[in-house]
């Protein structure tokens, strides 16, 4: 299969179902061979605009282009995208093989064409010996690639997937995360993902949009969204985050200091007009535990109120005078104390840990 | 599991009562069938196959026979895609108006057949139908339009709409999504449809009264015929042949059924 990724544009994207809103405005461009992840929990939207840009839900305002040509009004069978829906819709009374053929016997090509690329494909997911198997008699795992095969046999301009991997336990989910990445790697086709697990977001996509009540929240590369989440919602959405809130202090050039409560939280990167509110987000993980008499940017002291030991990771939850509960994660090895309910416990960040974000929540 | 027993006396009792009910009347005219008598009785002196070779020897009984059988072969066809494409068409559509349209597709087995018969009788007079093929055809083929309609429904009901989507989504055109799977989906739904509109016209008798005389004479019309006029042992012959090819029809139905199943 030849590397031919096409660029997708979303304008203004609107679908209303009555009074409610399902699609509120979303504008998005996929990049060619790039690997776009729709992430937002149920309801946000995320499949509708997977629907819409496969041509089976017509949208109420808005337009999708490919390669810049309006392709809004055309039917989903004149659209050329490969689609793996959730649950495969693999066709029950067909073999392995002839599901995968299928979109080559619709588009009219001859058995030998057909037979021979067939057989590629299912090379291509390491599913040459089940070619004959119906797909009940395939594990999920399996049945799975095969919708993978049959989406891509026919070089489509784009390859749509609804929730591909949510039907898998979690094991087979994390290596067929794996086998979906390095397969697009390998086709270097455009992917468009639909999901509601953060974690499968972050570790396939070259981008991820983030979407909730319709609406598109922020969108850029997994690790630009995890370190500088634009909203509350985002940072709480992908991954675990304490929120701090409180008035800016003082400002200057290389950050400014939040005054929250009692404490004086050092923030670094841009200044803020002094008395506004900000709020902050702080990942867990980029807390450390101080010893006696070591130092951080920020300290603060607390209480340890509880924990959980999570093998690799240390879970602690510790409460503190001035900023209320703080949830830190630490290396497991790195622990080296004995827990107890009440045991003193310094928490230390560095000016860079906490990025302001808007306070979008209810 | 929990909660069922096995059942006592009594419920035993009920149970092979009912059965010998509905069965005891069919299995009755085994022994008529197969009498050495020259009237319609219990066999006295031994069994005897003379009333079979009678029936399969006489050209108005096989003419019957063949006709009842081509016409539920047209009227079954007619069933079937009529049946077939109103059951696809509401699937897809699925408004409160096909809701309407259901219950239309029923009315021929709500209705009372006599009424259903009168009717027929007074439109078929003008249009030139009566006594003809392709009226009783058409007569028995309406009528079995329900049982496609309602079996191709219930096979629908269990229809994964995302293989439809997958179909359209990979580029099939809606013929071919159709043809290819749809249809196939659906075939034991059509299949028991078809079986059930066939027997309904293999023996139905109270609108062929009506609507046929001398050339379109079939087979429950030839029994009734014969019932009404002399009480010959040769009827309970055709009786067990008619019992004996619906019994293999409906087990023809059953074993596609546990194939699709299966």
């Amino acid at each position: 299969m030849s590397a031919a990724g096409h660029a997708l544009a979303i304008r203004g994207l609107t679908k209303r179902y009555g009074d409610f809103t399902a699609v509120d405005d979303v504008s998005l461009e996929v990049g060619q061979g790039e690997f776009l992840t729709l992430l937002g929990p149920s309801g946000s939207g995320k499949t509708t605009i997977l629907m819409a840009v496969a041509g089976f839900v017509a949208p109420s305002a808005g337009s999708i282009l490919l390669d810049g040509r309006d392709i809004t009004p055309l039917p989903p069978e004149k659209r050329n995208f490969g689609m793996v829906f959730q649950g495969y819709a693999l066709f029950p009374h067909m073999s392995v093989a002839d599901n995968v053929a299928f979109p080559l016997r619709v588009r009219g090509l001859g058995r030998a064409d057909r037979d021979a690329k067939v057989r590629a494909a299912l090379d291509l997911v390491q599913l040459g010996q089940f070619a004959g198997r119906l797909p009940r008699q395939l594990s999920g795992g399996q049945q799975q690639r095969v919708a993978l095969a049959r989406a891509l046999v026919f070089d489509p301009s784009l390859l749509l997937l609804d929730e591909p991997l949510s039907a898998l336990d979690k094991k087979l989910r994390a290596e067929l995360q794996e086998e979906l990445k390095a397969l697009h790697r390998r086709v270097g086709r455009t992917f468009i993902n639909v999901t509601h697990d953060q974690d499968e977001a972050l570790s396939l996509s070259d981008r991820i949009a983030i979407l909730n009540h319709g609406k598109l929240i922020q969108s850029g590369a997994p690790g630009e969204l995890y370190e500088r989440p634009r909203t509350r919602f985002v940072a709480d959405f992908l991954g675990k985050s304490n929120f701090i809130e409180g008035s800016v202090a003082s400002s200057d050039a290389g950050g400014f200091v939040l005054a929250a409560g009692p404490e004086r939280i050092a923030v670094r990167g841009q200044g803020a007009p002094e008395g506004t509110r900000r709020l902050l987000s702080l990942r867990p993980e980029k807390i450390v535990l101080l010893g006696e008499g070591a130092g951080a940017d920020n300290v603060v002291e607390g209480r340890l109120l509880a924990w959980s030991y999570l093998g690799a990771d240390f879970a602690l939850r510790v409460a503190t005078p001035g900023l209320g509960e703080i949830r830190a994660v630490l290396p497991a090895w790195q622990a080296a104390f004995a827990p107890a309910e009440g045991l003193p416990i310094r928490l230390g960040w560095s000016a860079d840990a906490a990025v302001p974000v808007e306070d979008d929540a209810p | 599991m929990d909660g069922i027993h096995p059942p006592g006396p009594a419920a035993r009792g009920l149970a092979w009562a009912t059965a010998l009910y509905l069965l005891l009347p069919i299995l009755i005219i085994v022994p008529v069938a197969l009498t050495d008598q020259r009237y319609l009785s219990l066999p006295q002196d031994g069994i005897s196959f003379q009333h079979f070779r009678t029936v399969l020897a006489s050209p108005e009984w096989l003419g019957s026979i063949w006709q009842s059988f081509t016409i539920a072969v047209a009227a079954t066809i007619l069933s079937v895609v009529a049946g077939t494409l109103c059951a696809i068409g509401c699937w897809r559509i699925s408004r409160r108006a096909t809701e309407l349209v259901r219950v239309l597709m029923l009315l021929p087995l709500i209705i009372p057949s006599i009424v259903y018969a009168i009717g027929l009788y007074r439109y078929f007079g003008p249009l030139g139908l009566l006594d003809r093929f392709a009226g009783v055809v058409i007569a028995h083929g309406v009528t079995g339009i329900p049982y496609v309609v309602i079996t191709v429904s219930t096979a629908l009901a269990a229809f994964d709409p995302r293989l439809e989507q997958a179909a359209r989504g990979m580029g099939a055109s809606l013929s071919q999504t159709l043809r290819w799977v749809i249809l196939p989906r659906i075939a034991p739904g059509i299949f028991s449809g078809a079986i059930f509109a066939f027997i309904h016209s293999w023996d139905e008798l109270v609108m062929v009264l009506f609507i046929a005389s001398r050339d379109v004479f079939t087979l429950p019309r030839r029994i009734w015929d014969g019932i009404n006029e002399n009480l010959d042992p040769a009827m309970a012959a055709v009786a067990v042949l008619l019992v004996l090819f619906t019994t293999l029809l409906l087990m023809v139905d059953r074993a596609l059924r546990r194939r699709s199943e299966g």
